[in-house]
């Protein structure tokens, strides 16, 4: 439900007479809100393993309505008229939406341990899943694809999800945490892949598909760009960054950095930050990304108002923003795989993306009514756009529907290819 | 002067006409699109255009290079709308040019003529900017439902110029340059237009194979040009099956089938399309829905062409266009005059199952009208952020 739906039900809500139109409601409506408080208690204690995670339908609905899939039986129309519940703030653990973290340390680089959140693909041999591997961006978490990844899996139960914390991030940890350079990320994230294969086991890759999220984005093209993934990489999804348009915001990073908040009491008041600034439109994936990116001062008073503060300097990163996107749009039209761009409410191509996508290089989506972190605003929409490019661009999915007519028949010399 | 050509003069001023009047103009335009079939039968001479997306000016340019309605007849390809910022004034007016000509100009559905794709690409925008509600989208969006599938251009000669000057391809660019292929003596372009030619046109006729047009291309589910007419067409863009992948897919250098990046339609190779115009009798499949920075590109030893019409794309793309001019048949092309010529001039290269001999064909090359004929409106780049926010 869009906030200006809500607004017009509210407002028609106020217009109706005080008493509810037949008494048995009454009860029911309590029972329905006691129930819901109660599950939501269930998942701040981090108690709720044995059941369904909630559901990530949340992006256009209020989060107090439906952070459950639990099978109450709400009678949402028989609710009488009474002031909204306090939306709730409190952190969601991960473990609602992963099935396990992994901490990888390279032989190479003792001292660095990546972090990363890890459902395995269904390991069937006749019918292997799929691997979706994400990147966030600059400041973000992998906790940030933590309801994307669910919403994959709902529609594709085989499907495995990979989300790091890349360096600097999250609870990565390296020796150099200030080195952001694109090809110190793009070298990580190819470590981060072959550390997991180890850890599973695996003899070969299951089919991958990168997703990547602003600097993520840059980061799986120059992955998939430099054909390191071999035969195994299907596609690249790249999340609302489009090379114009990110070299001419960087002029404008730091008034934003500068205006935000430089830290807060608590978490609760982070994630109420992200939520009323609308930089998190939906405050249900707020309520999970947003603790990983604060972290809390080791000399922090009792009620320091600044005791949380960003676990990421992103100022301190600027030596490496042009890096990040220049070339950005070459690599992506020219690496090998299927290609998807998703952007965020308006279509704002460059000169390169523009011709690309006029000559069928590429499928691009634009999600209206999204903010930049697209993948949490909107996670289903964005799920759904990926499970079907996973499934076109499966190599052995080209199956061609039967013709009408049958003035030639395709010989035998005739064979599908799929690019 | 009767309503109608009021609106055409509005329109070709650009400037919006009333709703009501949108309202009128949609309702004549879908009784006359009714009657037509999913592949519209036109004969040659026609001018055959690619993709225009509201760049009003440049359609402007396009009717001064190629001539005005009705002297020249049209057929345009698809895709009037969205990018460009005056969707709403070129579709207008190439639908009133259409009820008040119906014969003397064509329009065929591309993949952009779809409520889904207009809501983002543009057109939704800029109706309600426009007009401050969405019943001129959508009055126009019924009509995209009324718009014929393809056409298929009939008696095209297998020339063009006359004379000295005849031949089978003719390059005109932007600065007057001409460039002339003749059958068999070689050149380029896509494939050398000699071995577009072959032995098949037999017979006493000279006459060229038809011509299909359609926005984008083939179907693996389509196998014939009479299969098309089979379809309901009456209906949004599907997201799969025979009529999107007409208005999707694109020619590849693959063999058979493949999957298309758009995530619409198929790639299809040059084995398809020579299969195609031979099991169907067509000398070349004439599409747009691909930018080519040269305006047209022939694929498949001409079996195929795309044909591009909106110069620097999008504003800033850097393009050229073209339109595609194809003569009647041993008769003089448009506004070409003098001698008319016959018959190919000899040479006939190529051989097997080829192609038939394609018919001559003219490419105007233009470039976008000048800065100073378009009022543009400051378009400011939506660069706001990228990192958070």
């Amino acid at each position: 439900m869009s906030d200006l739906h809500k607004e017009f039900l509210k407002a028609k809500l106020r217009r109706l007479p005080l008493e509810p139109p037949m008494p048995p409601t009454n009860q029911l409506s309590e029972l329905s809100i006691l129930s819901e408080e109660m599950e939501e208690e269930a998942e701040d204690g981090g108690t709720n393993h044995g059941r369904p995670p909630p559901s990530p339908l949340t992006d256009d609905s209020s989060s107090a309505s439906s952070a459950s899939s639990t099978g109450t039986i709400k009678p949402l129309f028989a609710r009488p008229p009474q002031p909204r519940k306090k939306p709730t703030f409190d952190p969601i653990p991960w473990q609602t939406h992963f099935s396990q973290e992994l901490r990888l340390t390279s032989p190479d680089s003792p001292n660095a341990t990546f972090h990363a959140y890890f459902t395995p693909p269904l390991a069937s041999p006749t019918n292997p899943g799929p691997l979706f591997i994400f990147h966030h961006g600059a400041g973000s978490s992998g906790l940030s694809f933590a309801l994307l990844a669910t919403s994959i899996r709902r529609l594709l139960p085989s499907a495995g999800v990979l989300s790091p914390d890349c360096r600097g991030h999250g609870e990565t940890v390296t020796s150099d945490d200030s080195d952001l350079s694109l090809s110190t990320l793009s070298a990580d994230l190819l470590a981060m892949i072959h550390l997991t294969a180890q850890h599973c086991g695996w003899t070969k890759f299951p089919e991958i598909v990168l997703v990547g999220h602003s600097l993520g984005g840059a980061v799986v093209v120059d992955l998939a760009a430099s054909g390191k993934l071999g035969a195994a990489l299907l596609g690249y999804a790249v999340l609302d960054v489009v090379e114009g348009s990110a070299i001419d915001a960087l002029q404008s990073m730091h008034t934003y950095l500068s205006s935000r908040p430089s830290g807060f009491a608590s978490l609760s008041q982070g994630i109420e930050w992200h939520t009323r600034s609308r930089t998190l439109r939906n405050p249900t994936s707020a309520r999970i990304s947003v603790p990983a990116l604060l972290t809390r001062q080791a000399d922090a008073a009792e009620g320091d108002s600044r005791a949380w503060r960003w676990r990421t300097d992103l100022a301190s990163t600027q030596p490496f923003w042009e890096g990040w996107f220049v070339g950005l749009s070459r690599k992506f039209l020219s690496a090998v795989g299927g290609k998807l761009l998703i952007l965020a409410g308006t279509d704002r191509l460059d000169k390169e993306l523009m011709i690309g996508q006029m000559q069928g290089k590429y499928q691009l989506l634009v999600l209206p009514e999204v903010g930049h972190f697209v993948h949490e605003d909107a996670p289903e929409k964005t799920a759904a756009a990926l499970v079907e490019f996973y499934r076109r661009n499966v190599r052995s999915a080209l199956v061609l529907p039967p013709k009408v007519g049958d003035m030639y028949r395709p010989a035998a010399g005739m064979h599908y290819t799929s690019i | 002067m009767s309503d109608l050509d009021r609106y055409i003069e509005l329109l070709r001023s650009c400037k919006p006409i009333p709703e009501a009047s949108v309202r009128e103009l949609c309702h004549k335009a879908r009784e006359l699109l009714i009657e037509e079939s999913n592949v519209q039968i036109v004969d040659a001479p026609v001018t055959i255009c690619g993709d225009i997306h509201g760049q009003f000016h440049d359609l402007m340019e396009l009717f001064r290079v190629g001539g005005d309605v009705p002297d020249t007849n049209y057929l345009f390809m698809g895709d009037f709308v969205d990018r460009g910022f005056y969707s709403l004034e070129s579709f207008l007016l190439l639908l009133s040019l259409k009820v008040r000509y119906p014969d003397r100009i064509t329009l065929i559905r591309g993949n952009h003529e779809s409520r889904q794709i207009t809501t983002v690409y543009g057109f939704y925008d800029e109706c309600m900017r426009k007009y401050g509600s969405a019943s001129v989208w959508r009055h126009c969006c019924e009509v995209f439902d009324y718009l014929a599938l393809g056409a298929l251009v009939i008696g095209a000669g297998p020339s063009v110029g006359s004379g000295e000057e005849e031949c089978e391809l003719e390059v005109v660019q932007t600065n007057g340059d001409i460039t002339r292929y003749r059958r068999g003596h070689g050149g380029h372009l896509g494939g050398p237009p000699g071995t577009g030619a072959s032995g098949f046109s037999g017979g006493s006729s000279q006459s060229a194979g038809a011509v299909l047009c359609v926005h984008g291309g083939l179907s693996p589910v389509i196998a014939t040009v009479d299969s098309i007419r089979l379809l309901d067409r009456k209906q949004e863009v599907p997201h799969e099956g025979a009529m999107c992948d007409l208005l999707w897919s694109d020619p590849d250098d693959i063999d058979g089938w493949g999957l298309s990046p758009r995530g619409a339609g198929f790639l299809f190779g040059s084995d398809i399309v020579k299969h195609f115009n031979y099991a169907n009798n067509l000398s070349l499949i004439a599409r747009a829905h691909q930018l080519v920075m040269e305006g047209f590109k022939e694929m498949f030893d001409s079996s195929i062409v795309t044909v591009w019409s909106a110069p620097n794309y999008c504003y800033r793309c850097g393009n050229v266009a073209a339109i595609l001019e194809l003569n009647e048949e041993n008769g003089a092309i448009l506004r070409s005059s003098g001698e008319r010529g016959g018959g190919v001039t000899g040479g006939i290269g190529g051989g097997g199952m080829t192609v038939r001999a394609g018919p001559g064909r003219r490419y105007r090359v233009y470039e976008a009208a000048p800065q100073d004929s378009r009022g543009m409106p400051a378009k400011k780049p939506v660069a706001d952020y990228f990192l958070l926010q």
